[in-house]
């Protein structure tokens, strides 16, 4: 198992691969790789959280919605989440906790979550995504 | 892996990978460049990206990459692609997120002398008036019911709230509004985070830049233009802020089943689409188009920012402060437009994702007073290098459905820019050539930094050697800020 992800080049956007034992860890993964993109995790005081329910047409829709509520949960409420637990995970339908707070030194603003090649990939030892944001 | 060797030069300017090359393609791929460019196109996945988006049905004559080409998602970045309305699709990949992302350049009746002993000033009103950042609030707060009337009406709307002059409009791609818009079919969620956002510029990329024109190539053009030599000019880039994102992103989430539906195979999930004559179809268009005018509306109000901090530092100084909309043009969008292809009149859906329409003279689509010389086209430079003002012209009808080049074009990731540059040596070396800088923030300035981009001299020589353009003015900057 690497570790939870790394950035990967891309000429323009910023791409991440995720990796997780399972498809609950690579969706939390996902998600702190990005939260990694927006600000220093290490700087954020986790004051907030806030439970998500989402449903999809398949894996890949629903890791896009998933990143993509986090996003606008983020700009509504001016947090950085950095935190996740998720609860109940079906290819087509998530419920998770999201816990984050603000963060003053923003690194990126991320427009949204692209389905560009997005293919969740299952590993000999989990599942392995790479998933590219517009900036 | 495609080869450069499997292109075939066609002319000076351009490579062509035919159509046999891959089983899916339906077209032919077309990349424009010198030898070097089109050598950059094989260090990322241009090329990939560009015969990808030869896939799409109903796509006609060449999917094509202009000179400022890079990857991106979906199409590449300076992706052309158009369509045919019977059997066509529409992709909101093939437009992106920041729908309707653009430029205004506006001109001065100041010469470099009178405004360069208030230039910091200037800069400092410019980014008060024009709020910028993640999350900026916009100039104006509109109501759920004002937003779908500035939707539908574009820079209609803001000339009745006197956020423009009437003039404005008249230089705006599309006179400022694009048809068709249908706000029933925008997102609860795109409108909420549209309503605090109009007039502000946004992050990343986006910029406001005082210029100053530093040479003319094309004196007549330049008049017609209202541009001369010394004279100083200001650039905005923005787009459609959240808005718009939120309008890419439901309709990639939203058509992703639709596919199927239709029975149509893709390469990339980013390619996402729907026939232009469906009723998903006509949902996103519908959709698109109110994002397209919120982006109008946008840099309008700015565009008004920009003439009050103007007026804030220059009044009582100078004879004459105000500053004249010389032209609008929109880099990343979708349109219904006629071109002809093997000899016949057709109404297409252009796709336009990082690259500016170049209408040539005599087209109906371009501004009275311009229509002997034809559209200005107006390219950005990357930060502290040159932008140039470009004429749009026949042959680009006949090669590119009237398109161009949007911009320089990344070379470098973010990633490496951040290793090499510092933000706040950057900021130093543009000071040192007398360019003042306000950034949000110094790791997003050492991300912009010139070096992570093409030279955009090289990438306007080929526009122009190739005939999608023809230069008319070159400017400098004398002032950036950006979000």
């Amino acid at each position: 198992m690497k570790g939870r992800f790394e950035e990967v080049e891309h000429t323009a956007d910023i791409a991440i691969r995720v990796w997780g034992r399972d498809m609950a860890e690579l969706f939390a993964n996902a998600a702190y790789g990005m939260a990694c993109q927006l600000a220093d995790p290490d700087e954020v005081v986790r004051t907030v959280q806030r439970l998500v329910e989402l449903e999809a047409y398949d894996a890949e829709t629903l890791l896009v919605a998933w990143l993509g509520e986090l996003l606008y949960l983020s700009e509504r409420d001016g947090c950085v989440f950095t935190d996740f637990d998720v609860l109940e995970l079906t290819p087509t339908r998530l419920r998770a906790s999201a816990r984050g707070g603000p963060a003053n030194d923003r690194r990126h603003y991320i427009k949204a979550v692209t389905f560009s090649s997005l293919e969740i990939v299952h590993t000999g030892e989990g599942y392995e995504t790479t998933i590219v944001f517009d900036v | 892996m495609v080869q450069k060797s499997d292109f075939r030069r066609v002319d000076e300017y351009i490579w062509e990978l035919p159509k046999d090359f891959r089983d899916d393609m339906r077209v032919p791929a077309r990349l424009f460049g010198d030898a070097e460019l089109f050598d950059a196109a094989f260090r990322d996945r241009t090329v990939e990206q560009l015969i990808n988006t030869t896939t799409l049905p109903g796509i006609v004559k060449h999917a094509m990459a202009m000179p400022d080409f890079h990857q991106g998602y979906g199409f590449p970045i300076g992706g052309v692609a158009a369509m045919r309305m019977d059997t066509g699709v529409i992709s909101p990949g093939g437009v992106g997120y920041d729908i309707n992302c653009g430029v205004r350049l506006l001109g001065t009746h100041l010469e470099r002398e009178e405004v360069a002993p208030s230039l910091r000033d200037l800069t400092a009103a410019l980014y008060r008036a024009c709020p910028s950042g993640v999350g900026g609030k916009g100039r104006v707060h509109v109501s759920g019911r004002e937003l779908d009337e500035l939707v539908t009406q574009g820079a209609k709307w803001a000339l009745k709230r006197r956020l423009a002059w009437p003039e404005d409009l008249a230089h705006t791609e599309e006179s400022g509004c694009l048809p068709g818009a249908n706000p029933s079919e925008v997102s609860a969620r795109a409108k909420e985070r549209g309503r605090p956002q109009v007039g502000s510029l946004g992050a990343g990329n986006h910029f406001i830049e005082i210029d100053v024109v530093d040479e003319i190539y094309d004196p007549e053009t330049a008049e017609v233009f209202g541009l001369w030599e010394g004279q100083v000019v200001v650039q905005i880039h923005c787009g459609s802020r959240g808005f718009g994102h939120q309008v890419c992103d439901d309709y990639v989430k939203k058509l992703q089943p639709v596919v199927e539906k239709y029975g149509i195979q893709l390469p990339d999930r980013e390619l996402v689409c729907a026939p232009i004559d469906s009723p998903e179809g006509r949902s996103y268009y519908g959709a698109m188009a109110c994002a397209v005018n919120y982006a109008f509306v946008n840099r309008q109000v700015l565009v008004m920012g920009v003439r009050e901090a103007f007026e804030q530092v220059l009044a009582g100084k100078v004879k004459n402060f105000d500053l004249f909309q010389v032209y609008g043009v929109t880099h990343n969008i979708a349109k219904f437009e006629e071109h002809e292809v093997d000899g016949r009149r057709m109404k297409l859906c252009v796709h336009r994702k990082g690259a500016t329409r170049a209408f040539p003279p005599g087209h109906p689509g371009v501004p009275e007073d311009y229509r002997d010389v034809g559209q200005p086209v107006l390219v950005p430079g990357s930060m502290g290098t040159a932008s140039y003002v470009l004429v749009g012209t026949h042959k680009a009808m006949e090669l590119t459905f009237g398109s161009t080049c949007h911009g320089a074009g990344r070379v470098m990731s973010r990633r490496k820019a951040r290793k090499r540059i510092q933000g706040s040596e950057l900021r130093h070396e543009l000071e040192e050539q007398g360019i003042v800088v306000r950034a949000g923030s110094m790791r997003g300035l050492a991300e912009e930094a010139p070096a992570a981009y093409k030279d955009v001299s090289r990438v306007v020589e080929v526009v122009h050697g190739a005939g999608l353009a023809r230069k008319v003015a070159r400017l400098r900057p004398m002032a950036v800020i950006k979000g």
